[in-house]
């Protein structure tokens, strides 16, 4: 039963496995599912485990139950184009209502979903150069669009139903703000970045260990000898060098400041120095990059353990990252080109990543961004970005 | 036994069910599965557990998940020092030479062992590891654990009706998710909202409530904010009107928003919502 139903999920990109499948149909046997409302959101829950997928799953039920179709490319952008028009209408109603030829006043009547709609289903129309009377507006009761419209296919669109048929739900697409990746949050960062911890005992001695505490005992012949551990706690050292100058990286600015918020409050051995374009002679510690500046060769003091984390779009011209004095600054006369710099800093620390905020398929159109990633490994600025370089920052070796 | 069980489920008297909800819990409880919840805070996953509980009548037993935890810490626990201490002192009733007066049940433990069928709420399972989620569901499926220092197989008597929260916008794993039925819970329409606020506050006026909600609604709708207020705030920012003598209703309308820290816990939020509020009363 519904094998077609599972293989429409599948075929659109639902993770479905067979699993969930014979589950579903257990359930039908057990006569727990006494509709097709039921269905709806019962074969929901056992088959599709993220609610990413909740609007692919409405359009393949409505699509399977009642055969309304499924958009393909061309509808996506003629639906890209109804909110244009939508826009363009709010502007000037004129020009749109003589445009499409109908009366300004009986649009004016429509919500702003009932003109998508409707602007959509006249785009279609035109595209499909179909132009049937009874479609438009206030011509009577079978036009698609408004309260008690009359679709072809016998499905009821828009306006305020009683039975609220399953259909009908899934057609309302509720879910679809949710298929989208949303921009990264602060709480979302910290998801990320939670793996980023290394555990080491600090603190007073406050924890029995059980183990050495028996050993012990025993040794004692009998006489209890508790021992005491310190705590686990976090003490990873973490540099983060974040890139804060100059127009290029202006739109990712809010981005790096919210890694930026995130990590102050998450670790206690953060030390964040700024630069612009790439690392030079020395960097700074204040964001106007005006007064504490350290030297880059006095890293070399540091741990080597700790973890490197550079946040800037590697994006310059190439001499500014291969001449000795390449800096765009007037009186920042740098001894080694930047690209030394940098490979000072992953060689002299294991675990560095470079995180770009510009997205992956940008990289390689950049010249500089591609011998940046011959010296750190790059990960985009996003929760699977940081994700990888997480598991790069921990790795063993 | 699955009839009579089925229909079991209609919501509790503080909780506001929602059909899709109430039919997702009763197919769980009929696949004997396990319901991971997610939805944005506020919408009432950990409520749900409480409401399930209550209406069935069955105990709720709680697994608050932490980030440091163990699996074998949510089954159960073997207390070497008391053990200890009782055999170096021996003036304790216990039997120092029988281990297992000294096991104490986790919380699934305790829902295994109890005599009656349990409500089990695993609370914000993405705090913990990803293998701590695989190896708990796989205890949870085949309904048994082993106690290791005595060698014991603890069955469950009743199979507990679970219930799993998680706030975390990342999946969780595959074959976890597999193991589970799955609900999102949208935010509530407005409708529904006047609903839970009706239950929560049965004598507030009409006029009130659909000043309220239109607010908040309104106040929601602001871009740029990072934690939108949720049903929980709308509750507490209720009360706090209803409890100021000097509240009056023609404020709301004139664009006033009172009490605003209420709805806002984040400093850049509450700018965002204080320049909107400022635009809108010009």
């Amino acid at each position: 039963m519904f094998v077609s139903f599972f293989y429409n999920l599948r075929d659109r990109g639902i993770p479905v496995t067979p699993t969930s499948f014979l589950r579903l149909q257990r359930a039908l046997r057990m006569g727990a599912i006494r509709s097709l409302n039921n269905f709806y959101v019962v074969a929901r829950a056992v088959l599709v485990k993220s609610e990413r997928y909740f609007d692919i799953y409405d359009q393949v039920f409505a699509y399977h139950f009642e055969g309304v179709e499924l958009p393909d490319f061309e509808d996506i952008e003629l639906s890209e184009m109804a909110k244009l028009l939508l826009d363009e209408w709010l502007k000037n109603p004129e020009g749109v209502a003589a445009a499409l030829g109908v009366n300004e006043e009986d649009l004016k009547k429509l919500t702003p979903e009932e003109l998508e709609q409707y602007f959509l289903d006249r785009i279609k129309d035109q595209t499909e150069a179909h132009h049937g009377g009874n479609k438009w507006i206030g011509t009577g009761g079978t036009s698609p669009v408004g309260h008690s419209g009359v679709h072809p296919g016998g499905m009821r669109v828009g306006g305020v139903s009683q039975n609220k048929s399953a259909t009908k739900v899934a057609l309302d697409r509720r879910y679809r703000d949710y298929s989208q990746e949303g921009p990264l949050t602060q709480s979302q960062m910290g998801e990320a970045l939670k793996k980023l911890r290394r555990m080491v005992p600090a603190g007073p001695l406050d924890m029995v260990n059980v183990d050495k505490t028996i050993y012990q005992t025993m040794k004692n012949a009998g006489e209890i000898e508790i021992v005491f551990d310190r705590r686990l706690s976090d003490r990873l050292k973490i540099v983060l060098l974040i890139d804060n100058g100059g127009w290029s990286m202006d739109p990712y600015i809010p981005l790096v400041q919210t890694l930026f918020d995130y990590t102050r409050n998450q670790f206690k051995d953060l030390k964040t120095y700024f630069f612009h374009n790439t690392i030079y002679d020395r960097v700074w510690a204040d964001a106007a990059r005006y007064r504490n500046s350290e030297l880059i060769t006095d890293f070399i003091k540091r741990d080597p353990e700790t973890r490197i984390v550079i946040v800037g779009d590697a994006s310059m011209a190439p001499y500014e990252l291969m001449n000795e004095g390449g800096s765009i600054y007037f009186g920042e006369r740098s001894r080694k080109s930047s690209i030394e710099n940098l490979q000072f800093l992953s060689q002299t620390f294991r675990h560095c990543v470079w995180l770009n905020p510009a997205s992956r398929y940008e990289w390689s159109g950049t010249w500089t961004i591609d011998q940046i990633r011959k010296v750190f490994p790059m990960f985009e600025l996003t929760l699977d970005g940081l994700d990888g370089a997480v598991s790069h920052l921990m790795s063993r070796n | 036994m699955v009839q009579d069980d089925f229909y079991k489920f209609r919501g509790a008297d503080k909780y506001v069910l929602d059909d899709e909800l109430a039919e997702i819990v009763n197919v769980s409880m009929a696949l004997e599965m396990p319901l991971l919840l997610k939805g944005e805070p506020g919408t009432g996953k950990t409520m749900l557990a409480y409401a399930i509980a209550e209406s069935l009548g069955m105990p709720l037993i709680i697994l608050n998940v932490k980030s440091s935890m163990k699996l074998v810490d949510a089954l159960y626990q073997y207390d070497t020092l008391t053990r200890l201490n009782d055999s170096r002192f021996s003036d304790s009733i216990r039997d120092v030479s029988n281990i297992e007066e000294y096991i104490k049940m986790g919380k699934i433990g305790q829902a295994f062992v109890s005599d009656t069928r349990t409500v089990l709420l695993i609370d914000e399972i993405d705090k913990a590891d990803t293998d701590f989620q695989d190896d708990m569901l796989d205890v949870l499926d085949q309904m048994e654990f082993d106690i290791m220092e005595i060698d014991k197989t603890i069955s469950a008597k009743n199979r507990p009706v679970i219930i799993i929260t998680s706030n975390a916008k990342k999946d969780l794993s595959d074959p976890f998710l597999g193991r589970c039925n799955f609900h999102h819970i949208a935010f509530p329409e407005e409708d529904t909202m006047r609903k839970i606020i009706g239950v929560h506050f049965p004598d507030l006026g009409r006029e009130i409530m659909d000043a309220c909600i239109k607010t908040f609604y309104g106040l929601r709708k602001l871009e740029g904010i990072e934690k939108k207020p949720a049903t929980r705030e709308l509750i507490n920012w209720i009360r706090a009107l209803k409890a100021d003598p000097d509240f009056k209703l023609s404020l709301l309308e004139q664009g006033n928003v009172p009490y605003l820290g209420v709805l806002y816990k984040k400093s850049p939020d509450m700018k965002v919502a204080n320049e909107a509020i400022a635009r809108n009363r010009e």
